[in-house]
């Protein structure tokens, strides 16, 4: 066994050596570049998937979401609950909020998105909101009179550059009306608008809860609050810490929030992930099947010799794996070379989502899949080939 | 001791078949030096086939060294061809990727010498053949005198039981075909190397202890070297 690799060995490395180098660098070449795609595609959707799992918790939805229990709209004596949570080690933010979809109109524009009514020093605890001002400033406490519209919201004077209904270009220092489902109808000023990069944020508006518990009249109540934590994904074990501190609400986590549009996204990638494997694989497979094949059957005779001289079938079959494994070691070292580039490439210009800059997400387990699978393809399109142009007869071989 | 015993080979199963091989029966002799003769087509080479192990027959038997051929299968063929038989081609038949000493390196390695081993036996058979200095260039750097002398390396080099060629100097001017043929001699005479050789030239003649004539796939006449050095039909 041993002797028959060393032979086997010693016949792929002079092949190697002495072959067309022409033709084994286009192979591994390609291999290479079977390589890269192998890994580049899926990082970036990762990347992606990294990307708007951090936009759900730093936009939307903190760690936690506390919602009432049920059948009830409210969270009544919030902030005692908010007490209680921020007394909980781990946690670093609480902020309670309302939601409520409210009429906005500007200039004959009526729109009506989501607004937000939150206490801003605690939002901040929370979410990002704050860091994305794009001109004026952010609510702060206290605040009565004033809104913050996302730029999506606040739209442009022409309409053909808006992407959702909008109030067509108002800008901050502007004053819009809103009617309240409750039937009141109350002016505000424009304070600021926001440039998030999120979708729920920048297409929605933002209240103080003081405000809206003056609309409203009520007060110490939420629809909302939000949890930020030290460390995130260990929302499953905080929210069984909260239980424990006697939280009766319901605790979502930002995954069960996010979840179906995330599913979504993330399913229809995983589509073009796995499309893209199999095309690249089935691509490696044809190119080294290919490339061995024709190897093979030039060297037919040589076959047919040394069969004569009593080299047996098994020898030669394996000189060739060997050299298909030889194109795979190589290729999949240059394409990690030039992936490794391509990193380096990106990490100087990101590629830029909605959302923000993707950072591809190479890590071991999809180096190690897409080794194996380049390896495995390697042996097979090696063997087979080689396998068929071994059976034929010597007699017939040798002539050529 | 080679026997070959009622061969027939006949090629093209169906409606034109061709009986390259026709009811032929051989014994050689350890240390006998065995000219094949006759016309093209007359199935020399395919005799030397049979032999060679490198194709079997339609019917007959071939025993060599007391092993029966036709029992072996691919693989053990394949280690028999290996360890027992060299065989020469007209075309010499060298492996064009590797250089005269690997050629020669290649069948000693398969049988699982050493390296030590492999390389003292390479150098010391391409001594015998005249090659001392040319080892290092690949077949295609060569010409064809020194080809076939690497590829008789190659057949020798597992000191093989019988040495088979065919028509080795058909592609030889005289003097490299002399060359040739007096290496045989002298492999024949001093190792007492069992040698089976075709030939169509009339003057190789005189280098064989025993000569078989073949026609149409049958053997038409046997001679046979005397204690005087003549060669005479044997009965
Ligand atoms: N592969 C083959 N298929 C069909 N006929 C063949 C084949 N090989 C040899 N023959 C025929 O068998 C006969 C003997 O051939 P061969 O042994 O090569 O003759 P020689 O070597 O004496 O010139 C010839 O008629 C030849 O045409
Ligand atoms: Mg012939």
């Amino acid at each position: 066994m041993f002797e028959e690799s060393k032979v086997a060995f010693f016949l792929a490395k002079r092949s190697i050596l002495r072959g067309n180098k022409g033709t084994l660098s286009l192979t591994i070449l390609i291999i290479g570049m079977v390589f890269v795609n192998l890994i580049f595609l899926p990082s970036i959707i990762t990347g992606v998937a990294v990307l708007f799992n951090q936009q759900s918790i730093d936009y939307s939805y903190g760690n936690l979401v506390i919602e009432p229990k049920k059948n009830q709209v409210y969270i009544t004596q919030v902030s005692e609950l908010q007490r209680k949570l921020e007394r909980i080690p781990g946690i670093t933010g609480v902020s309670p909020r309302y939601l409520t979809s409210a009429t906005i109109s500007y200039k004959g524009n009526v729109v009506t998105p989501v607004l937000y009514a939150i206490n801003p020093s605690d939002e901040q605890g929370v979410l990002r909101i704050a860091t994305k001002v794009s001109s004026g400033s952010y609510l702060a406490d206290g605040d009565t009179g004033q809104i913050v519209l996302g730029f999506r919201l606040a739209g442009n004077e022409d309409e053909k550059l808006d992407v959702v209904p909008s109030l067509g270009g108002v800008s901050v220092g502007r004053v819009v009306d809103i009617s309240f489902n409750n039937g009141v109808t109350r002016q505000y000023r424009v304070k600021g608008i926001v440039t998030s990069n999120s979708f729920s944020v920048d297409s929605n508006a933002f209240i103080t809860k003081k405000e809206y518990e003056d609309v409203f009249g009520i007060e110490d109540m939420a629809n909302q609050v939000l949890v930020r934590t030290i460390e995130t994904g260990k929302e499953n074990e905080m929210r069984n810490t909260l239980l424990s501190f006697g939280v009766q609400e319901k605790i979502w986590t930002w995954q069960e929030k996010s979840a179906n549009f995330l599913n979504q996204i993330i399913g229809s990638f995983n589509i073009i992930n796995f499309i893209g494997t199999a095309v690249s694989l089935v691509i490696a497979i044809v190119v080294i099947f290919i490339v061995i094949f024709i190897n093979t059957v030039y060297r037919r005779k040589q076959i047919g010799i040394l069969k004569a001289i009593g080299i047996d079938r098994s020898i030669i079959i394996k000189s060739y794996l060997f050299q298909a494994l030889f194109i795979f070691a190589i290729g999949t070292l240059m394409g990690g070379v030039f992936l490794l580039l391509i990193l380096q490439l990106l990490a100087a210009n990101p590629i830029v989502f909605p959302g923000g800059p993707v950072a591809p997400v190479v890590d071991l387990p999809l180096i190690v899949r897409s080794t194996m699978s380049l390896f495995i393809v390697s042996l097979i399109a090696g063997y087979v080939p080689a396998w068929i142009t071994t059976r034929e007869d010597i007699l017939s071989a040798i002539r050529g | 001791m080679i026997i070959g015993r009622d061969l027939t080979r006949i090629y093209g199963m169906g409606a034109v078949q061709v009986r390259a091989l026709d009811g032929v029966s051989v014994e050689i002799q350890k240390g006998d030096f065995v000219g094949i003769m006759g016309p093209s087509g007359s199935g020399k080479s395919t005799l030397l086939h049979m032999f060679g192990l490198l194709d079997r027959p339609t019917s007959g038997t071939i025993i060599i060294d007391g092993v029966d051929a036709g029992t072996l299968d691919e693989r053990a063929r394949t280690q028999f061809r290996l360890r027992r038989l060299g065989y020469v081609f007209q075309d010499y038949a060298l492996v064009p990727e590797l250089t005269a000493k690997e050629n020669v390196y290649l069948p000693s390695m398969a049988r699982g010498m050493t390296a030590q081993e492999c390389t003292l036996a390479c150098s010391e058979i391409l001594t015998l053949v005249g090659l001392g200095n040319r080892i290092h260039h690949l077949p295609g750097e060569m010409s064809g005198g020194e080809q076939q002398r690497v590829a008789i390396a190659r057949a020798l080099v597992n000191r093989p039981t019988l040495l088979l060629a065919d028509e080795p100097c058909a592609n030889l001017d005289s003097q490299n075909s002399k060359i040739i043929l007096d290496l045989f001699q002298r492999l024949n005479r001093d190792l007492h190397q069992t040698i089976v050789m075709v030939s169509h030239e009339e003057w190789h003649k005189r280098y064989f202890d025993r000569i078989i004539s073949m026609k149409d796939g049958v053997i038409e006449e046997e001679v046979n070297r005397n204690e005087g050095g003549e060669l005479t039909p044997s009965p």
